[in-house]
């Protein structure tokens, strides 16, 4: 288990007076795809979502201004509300008498791209795997680039390395040391990389050597971007950012290497997971120097605001550490955008498993799902035939025309076919980093391509088939695609987020689901479910194994539910152990889900019987 | 948004380009100096002569015959000399930096024809309108840029190639067939970080799709654009890269009468009534029509999903109601 910092919360300390008394905000969520623009006002005595308004995010050309986005889903709200709120670009601040204005205005950002980090010096895996760690909460890509000594001190010198320049299996002579030197140095070209972060100790295999050679590459590589830019190696304009989380007793002399070619961040040296705070408060502070203070439209976007724009993925974990803890739960969150997938985990003894993975979305980074997965992958949650093509045509669209919304009921399939699978591919990097993923009381899901289905039972079926929960959990779904906001407000705005919170963006409970997992057998009683509703009703449903059932239990409705796993069956309580909840569940949209298709869900084999078990499953949901 | 200049075709606006045949490992010797003015087959780039022969590997079928000014570019020898020594520069205007790997910037007056996908290096060559098989009724000049009217296929694209055309300009073609031409994987190929490094993987040979992938037919008023200007020398790159905003592109330098009293036209991307759009996804992706009417609220579409929306006024007085970011505008 990793903590992640807090760093918003710092800069809302300084924000906070002012906002307290705001009762009007806006605020932005600036996607890579579309900007989501929220209106929050006072409505009898407490704080409620007002209006929302949606349009294309601006960063590229023909715009290339962020601001462009953001205004014109506010002029969806002023065309809602009938008020207005922008003037001449600028917002109108403070709320005016006549209602044109709001106090308070907040931003988050989630376009410009992840910042890429190059982790140097002396790269074990295991520090390897703790700088990962490090950054899993943030819009940050890490690639390693070990020092050529730890690499030759590292790799046995008659093994072979690879197929690339140093795989020639013999010992480390200067000549091959000189090759790695190559090899590392095309490494940092390529990668061309915002920041870097130097790890390793004195007691390392090469010794303190790699902290040198990895401050050489840097200079070496500043040196060609420079005489790239001007021809002249004199010039020192470009300045890479590096986070030293090395041996402490060279800090002075890495920084006197770097000296005008870096500027050097001091942190603890990363040696355990104890160091992984700093580090990543560190990775987040450049994120926002290197990345969104570069976005075009950056300058007029603050200018709007009283406090700088916040990460979205920092917002989100804020929100779910706060629900785990308000109530006492295990919370799953899931944000799926174009981009970006997030799927974080928040334990109510303060656990918390971040995982932000900046390579796989369902817009512009539908392509790198395909690449991972292959298309059978994604034609297996589709009940049709499809081909190949069908769906490279598909991510070929996609990519070019991140924008487009699916029309036809075909192309929604496939959409949410891959947001099965990247949700599936996230959670699969986040479990890498933690050997314990409790089962979630809660899953919370956020994002467009969720909050936007026609129906709620595709937006539960999405999430049962990519994050494949056990026992007993609920599932909300947060249509008004605010929760992702709501950390920003929090550090604001505290009480603004917590009503809006409740009044608004948790409200649209899908319903309670139990997975019985164990040795669920097809065609076999998995679950008898006693559900007694309040009204005194009672009713009993078998439930078979390779199935799903859902029992009518709806919004606003409770019921006391009471489950009779078959002996090999289990639900939480060990297999066959009976359970009986103390307290009555809460219906939802689709109703009181009952998921007995096993675990790990396997899907039949034979074409013919998928798609009938996929659209049998699908009818049950509603779909 | 595919546009980067903002709508698919303009006809009057000044472009700044790198002249850089592609590739990326050679150095270019400039020919000209910031300030001057240059003519379109005017040799403006030079390859040092011991990489000469790894950028031309690279990046073949990039030049002109090397002419003089004045001199019919037809009429030159493709295999002259000097012909590969050297790079034209494909535009008419005035040069206003030289980049550090020795590119040539060129500012020009010109008509811009933006495609949504394509691929290959940046080549200059002679606007050729190809009529249909068997009707050339001339011999298709050495490193022309060919028209092609309708859909692409396979045969053609290999037949244009081996014939020595340097790019082609045309509506669309089947993913299968521009896989099976470019021998690479189109999803990686524009997904790609570094256009640049991409193309230099792919045959040498220039493709502009002004519609895309499928078997639409070029919009009249692209074909019509293209027609009055057939004959002159022009610039095409085919390189395409989403991550990097890169979308293939066709400039035509403006004759200098059409540039006395010229202003260029500032494109406006926004969706407003009667304007010309096109929609470019979903089932009727490639239709075009002007925007008759802006709904107010949001509109349910087949798949359930609701958004905002216009209704379109189609070329044959039907209506079509689309989501609102199904739209590109490009006229």
């Amino acid at each position: 288990m990793s903590t992640q910092p807090h760093s918003e919360e710092e800069q809302g300390r300084r924000n906070s007076s002012p906002a307290n008394q705001a009762t009007s905000l806006l605020v932005a969520d600036c996607g890579a795809v579309f900007t989501k623009v929220s209106l929050f006002g006072l409505v009898e005595g407490q704080y409620r979502l007002m209006a929302r308004g949606e349009a294309p995010t601006t960063t590229t050309p023909p715009h290339e201004d962020i601001t462009v986005g953001i205004i014109q889903a506010i002029n969806v709200i002023e065309f809602i509300t009938g008020r207005h709120f922008v003037e001449d670009k600028r917002i109108i601040s403070p709320e005016q008498s006549t209602g044109d204005g709001v106090d308070v205005f907040i931003a988050t950002i989630s376009a410009g791209g992840p910042l890429q980090l190059a982790v140097m010096g002396s790269v074990s895996p295991a520090l390897e795997n703790l700088a990962s760690q490090s950054i899993s909460g943030l819009y940050a890509q890490a690639q390693t680039v070990p020092s050529p000594t730890f690499v030759a001190a590292i790799t046995p010198a008659a093994v072979p390395v690879g197929a690339g320049p140093t795989g020639a299996g013999v010992a480390w002579t200067p000549e091959r040391i000189a090759l790695e030197w190559e090899r590392q140095s095309g490494r940092i070209r390529e990668l061309h990389p915002h920041a870097a972060l130097i790890v390793g100790m004195a007691d390392a295999p090469a010794g303190p050597t790699p902290l040198q050679e990895a401050c050489q590459l840097l200079i070496n590589a500043a040196r060609e971007r420079n005489e790239q830019r001007n021809g002249s190696s004199q010039d020192s304009a470009a300045q890479c950012s590096v986070i030293y989380a090395g041996a402490p007793q060279y800090v002075e002399a890495v920084r006197r290497m770097l000296n005008g070619v870096a500027d050097v961040t001091r942190v603890d040296p990363l040696i355990s997971q104890a160091q992984l705070g700093p580090i990543s408060m560190a990775v987040g502070a450049l994120y926002e120097r290197n990345v969104i203070q570069h976005i075009p439209g950056y300058e007029r976007l603050h200018s709007w605001s009283g406090s700088a724009p916040v990460a979205t993925a920092t917002s989100l974990s804020s929100l779910v550490r706060f629900l785990a803890q308000h109530y006492a739960m295990n919370v799953t969150a899931v944000d799926i955008g174009g981009a970006t997938t997030t799927v974080m985990l928040a334990g109510e003894q303060g656990e918390f498993i971040p995982m932000v993975n900046t390579e796989v979305g369902v817009a512009s980074n539908v392509g790198p799902v395909l690449q991972k997965v292959g298309w059978r992958r994604i034609a297996r949650w589709l009940p049709f035939d499809t081909s190949e093509e069908e769906i490279r045509q598909f991510v070929l669209n996609r990519i070019r025309h991140p924008h487009a919304l699916p029309t036809s009921p075909r192309e929604l399939q496939i959409s949410h076919a891959f947001a099965r699978e990247a949700i599936a591919l996230t959670l699969e990097e986040a479990k890498k980093n933690s050997m314990d993923w409790p089962d979630s009381d809660l899953i919370l899901a956020t994002g467009g391509i969720l909050a936007h289905a026609p129906k709620y039972g595709q937006v539960a079926m999405t999430l049962l088939d990519a994050l494949q929960p056990r026992g007993v959990t609920s599932m909300v779904l947060d249509k008004t695609m605010l929760v992702s906001q709501l950390g920003a407000v929090a550090t604001v705005a505290p009480i603004t987020a917590v009503q809006v919170n409740e009044n608004d963006a948790v409200t649209h409970r899908l319903g309670t689901c139990v997975v019985p997992f164990g040795n669920v057998e097809p065609g076999q009683l998995a679950v008898r479910v006693g559900v007694e509703y309040s009204n005194g009703r009672q009713l009993t449903v078998d439930v078979m194994g390779g199935t799903i059932e859902v029992i009518p239990l709806r919004l606003n409705e409770q019921a006391l539910l009471t489950l009779f796993p078959a002996p090999t069956v289990d639900v939480g309580l060990g297999p066959g152990e009976r359970a009986r909840a103390a307290e009555e569940i809460d219906g939802g949209l689709v109703g009181l889900i009952i998921d007995a298709r096993g675990r790990p869900l396997v899907l039949p084999s034979d074409e013919t019987e998928r798609q009938a078990r996929l659209l049998q499953w699908s009818q049950a949901l509603g779909i | 948004m595919t546009y980067p200049l903002g709508w698919s075709v303009i006809t009057q606006t000044v472009v700044r380009r790198e002249r850089w045949p592609g590739g990326q490992r050679v150095k270019a010797i400039p020919l000209v100096q910031p300030g001057q003015e240059v003519l379109p087959d005017q040799p403006v780039l030079r390859f040092a002569r011991e990489l000469q022969q790894e950028a031309l590997q690279s990046a073949a079928r990039l030049s002109l015959p090397s002419a003089g000014t004045g001199t019919n570019v037809k009429e030159m020898p493709s295999g002259a000399s000097n012909a590969a020594e050297t790079i034209p520069a494909g535009l008419h205007g005035q040069v206003v930096s030289i980049t550090p790997r020795g590119g040539v910037v060129i500012e020009s007056r010109a008509a811009v024809v933006q495609g949504t996908l394509g691929a290959g290096n940046q080549v200059a060559g002679i606007l050729t309108i190809w009529p249909g098989p068997g009707r050339m009724q001339h011999p298709i000049p050495a490193a022309a840029i060919l028209v092609v009217p309708g859909p692409l296929n396979f045969t053609l694209l290999r037949q244009a190639a081996s014939s020595g055309v340097a790019g082609i300009v045309a509506s669309s073609i089947s993913l299968r067939d521009l896989e099976g031409f470019l021998r690479t994987d189109l999803i990686q190929l524009i997904d790609t970080e570094n256009a640049e490094q991409a193309q230099m993987r792919l045959p040498p040979f220039t493709l502009l799709l002004t519609e895309g992938l499928g078997g639409a037919a070029m919009p009249a008023r692209i074909l019509n654009l293209l027609s009055q200007y057939q004959g002159a020398i022009v610039l095409l790159s085919g390189a395409t890269s989403t991550r990097q905003r890169i979308f293939p592109e066709l400039i035509i330098s403006l004759p200098i009468n059409e540039t006395q009293d010229w202003h260029p036209l500032q494109a406006d991307p926004s969706p407003t009534l009667g304007a010309l759009v096109r929609v470019c996804s979903g089932e009727q992706e490639g239709t075009t029509g002007t925007i008759d009417y802006l709904f107010a609220y949001e509109q349910t579409f087949k798949s359930g999903i609701r958004a905002r929306a216009v209704r379109l006024r189609l070329e044959d007085n039907s209506l079509l109601v689309v989501p609102l970011t199904l739209i590109e505008r490009i006229g």
